[in-house]
């Protein structure tokens, strides 16, 4: 797995390539809850190149969210695969996480 | 005869890609269908993750063997470990409807596998067995 920072509209992107699984999640979960200690309004994921993602990884995604709830931040995840966006909708995370088709999408207000 | 086939790994999360692509070639030898090979892959990940965390409680210097069998009937695949003894009636995956990370990867086991089962047989550690049934074998 690889993550780069990326950024749009000044916005920070979390370009993520590759696979997240329980080797790599430690150290998704390590830059997501550093850049979410300094309390960014918006945090976008691009899914694009994500391959596989197990249950660590969506924990960690989890975890970074309700970090970002007490102070009304939103986590958006951008152009997520079908077999993984199956594995949001099927863990019923669909719903709780901000899915977007697009940069473009999920810049819309 | 059935096609058996045996996968030792250390108990590191970084062996687990290991894991996952015999894990996909077994079910593609198995005939098992293409949208569900990724389940498959997931699940089996999934139980091995398990392992590393409760049955040896992060210790990765242990040993997982993972055993896949090819029958007519599907694919089974079985998991030992030297760990601490799981107890089944304990083992639940979280409400779906209750946001909190963790307690995903049982939900991802049994929505795959058609049985899923400690044997109880084993005296130390843990050996399960998972059965995938191909379409129309149940």
């Amino acid at each position: 797995m690889k993550i780069e920072l990326t950024s749009h509209s000044s916005h920070i992107v979390i370009v993520i390539t590759g696979e997240i699984d329980m080797s790599s999640s430690p150290e998704l979960r390590a830059r997501l809850l550093e850049l979410i200690h300094k309390k960014p309004p918006v945090l976008f994921v691009d899914f694009t190149s994500v391959s596989y993602i197990d249950s660590s990884g969506i924990a960690t995604f989890v975890e970074g969210l309700k970090g970002m709830m007490p102070y009304g931040g939103r986590l958006k995840f951008v152009s997520i695969p079908p077999k993984i966006a199956e594995i949001f909708g099927f863990a019923k995370l669909d719903k709780v996480f901000e899915i977007h088709g697009s940069m473009d999408d999920a810049l819309r207000p | 005869m059935k096609d058996r086939v045996r996968l030792a790994i250390p108990s590191h999360p970084r062996y687990l890609c290991m894991v996952r692509d015999l894990t996909v070639r077994m079910g593609k030898m198995t005939n098992i269908r293409e949208e569900e090979i990724e389940d498959l892959k997931l699940a089996v990940d999934e139980a091995c993750s398990n392992v590393i965390r409760h049955a040896y409680k992060g210790d990765t210097t242990k040993r997982i063997v993972v055993q896949f069998r090819i029958s007519p009937r599907g694919l089974e695949v079985v998991i030992d470990d030297n760990g601490l003894k799981a107890n089944p009636e304990l083992i639940r995956g979280r409400d779906l409807d209750d946001l909190k990370p963790g307690g995903l990867g049982v939900h991802f086991i049994k929505r795959t596998f058609d049985c899923v089962e400690f044997d109880p047989k084993k005296r130390s550690g843990n050996r399960l067995k998972l059965i995938k049934y191909l379409t129309g074998q149940l």
